[in-house]
């Protein structure tokens, strides 16, 4: 099956250069964000669609940031729930509609991390979770290019790359990260407060 | 820390991009969580963060979910405050139909039959069903949209339960087995539902919709308990 995100206007891959795959691409992606425009009307067939069309790749996305099969199910019930809420607020001029969605269940899978670890994490902080929260309503701005955001991950040195990838693929948090390289939370912070501002700086310039 | 990051701007935009890594946990993620709440540019600058590290999410291999999920988010949805133009247009009929089976039930009914004979209606079509009593008008009418899974049922004028009752509808399967609890029908407006999957392929052309007297909020058994007043089978429009 091929990915999603190849048939999503953030797309650039070989599969683009031609025009009639280009063509597929656009109505599949039309179609996508159609679906979520007919959510928002509160369409339930709509969403069931949405749900075929796209819940293998939520569901990936949740189960890789939560390792866990029950957990990844619940997380998705939850994302589909807030795509239901929230469809109104997707804006086909930031993202594509599957990364809006793809977006939205990283949101509700890091919210369930946080709230899995309450030894890190205040009592008041949990119970807020419950509610939505403002990542899921102010989602995202626009969407990076793809191949823009990787030329720009090449400029940083390869473990600092690696330590921006982990936290946003894997959810790791700055304690974790620490942990895992064996590195003192100050000294992983500064690393990668140092990696964004370069990564911002190649992304903006 | 707190002061230097709620002033310094650039120390504020660096502190969006940690949170919407995820990278923070306790204090700090419940710091960034409250700014979230409060400071639209610094929700801006989050939404930014992952609008450019959001291609990376394409790398993550597709899993398909267990089949159970799709059951379990549809039971969780709240109903939709605004109906699809699909479900005004399934309203617009029932008042018509409502309309009809008060004033001419014999030839509502007639025409139903004249309907259902009709060879090429596809299984998608919506379905009615006009539900009456043996010897008194009909009661009652219900139509049925298998795309969208809708049952919108309207009760006649002139047919409110008795106090301390409530009329509750029921599916009857057409393979035979026990009557399934449809909802609690309201006089007031025409009752709106999306129906189960499961529940949904029972809703076939010929199966029979009826309406028993319960004691308020419905059958304490899940099985009718009182007199069925109206009941009808479901034909194609």
């Amino acid at each position: 099956m091929p990915s999603l995100f190849s048939a999503s206007a953030i797309g650039h891959d070989g599969a683009m250069d031609s025009p009639a795959a280009a063509l597929t691409a656009s109505r599949e992606s039309g179609d996508l964000a159609g679906l979520l425009h007919a959510v928002a009307g509160g369409d339930r067939a709509a969403l069931a669609d949405l749900y075929a069309r796209t819940s293998a790749k939520l569901y990936g996305i949740c189960l890789r940031l939560l390792g866990s099969e029950a957990e990844a199910d619940e997380v998705l019930q939850e994302t589909y729930v807030a795509v239901w809420r929230r469809a109104r607020s997707y804006d086909a001029a930031k993202a594509s509609a599957v990364t809006w969605l793809a977006v939205v269940a990283r949101n509700k899978a890091i919210d369930r991390l946080r709230v899995r670890r309450p030894a890190s994490a205040p009592i008041e902080a949990a119970t807020e979770i419950a509610d939505e929260t403002p990542s899921a309503i102010d989602l995202l701005e626009a969407a990076e290019d793809r191949e823009r955001l990787a030329a720009c991950l090449d400029e940083l040195e390869e473990k600092q790359r690696g330590l921006i990838r982990t936290a946003f693929l894997d959810g790791a948090s700055y304690p974790e990260l620490a942990e895992r390289e064996a590195v003192p939370l100050g000294t992983m912070k500064s690393w990668i407060r140092r990696s964004l501002m370069r990564l911002r700086g190649c992304l903006e310039r | 820390m707190t002061d230097e990051r709620r002033t310094d701007p650039e120390e504020r935009d660096l502190l969006a991009a940690e949170y919407a890594l995820g990278l923070l946990s306790g204090e700090e993620l419940a710091r960034a969580r409250g700014l979230a709440g409060a400071d639209p540019a610094f929700r801006q600058e989050a939404g930014r963060w992952r609008g450019r590290l959001a291609p990376l999410l394409d790398e993550v291999a597709e899993a398909p979910p267990p089949p159970h999920v799709w059951g379990r988010i549809e039971r969780a949805l709240p109903l939709p405050a605004e109906p699809g133009s699909n479900v005004v247009e399934l309203k617009r009929r029932v008042v018509l139909w409502r309309t009809w089976s008060a004033a001419a039930t014999a030839l509502a009914a007639s025409l139903a039959l004249v309907l259902a004979t009709r060879p090429d209606a596809s299984p998608s079509e919506p379905m009615v069903a006009t539900l009456a009593s043996q010897t008194g008008p009909a009661r009652l009418v219900a139509t049925w949209d298998p795309a969208g899974r809708t049952l919108i049922v309207a009760a006649a004028a002139g047919m409110a339960p008795a106090a301390g009752h409530s009329h509750q509808l029921w599916l009857i399967p057409a393979a035979g087995g026990n009557p399934h609890p449809m909802g609690i029908v309201s006089t007031r407006a025409p009752m709106r539902m999306v129906v189960p999957g499961a529940m949904a392929s029972d809703l076939r052309e010929g199966v029979m919709l009826a309406v028993s007297v319960e004691p308020e909020g419905g059958s304490p058994t899940g099985l009718p308990t009182g007199p069925v007043i109206a009941s009808g089978k479901l034909v194609r429009t």
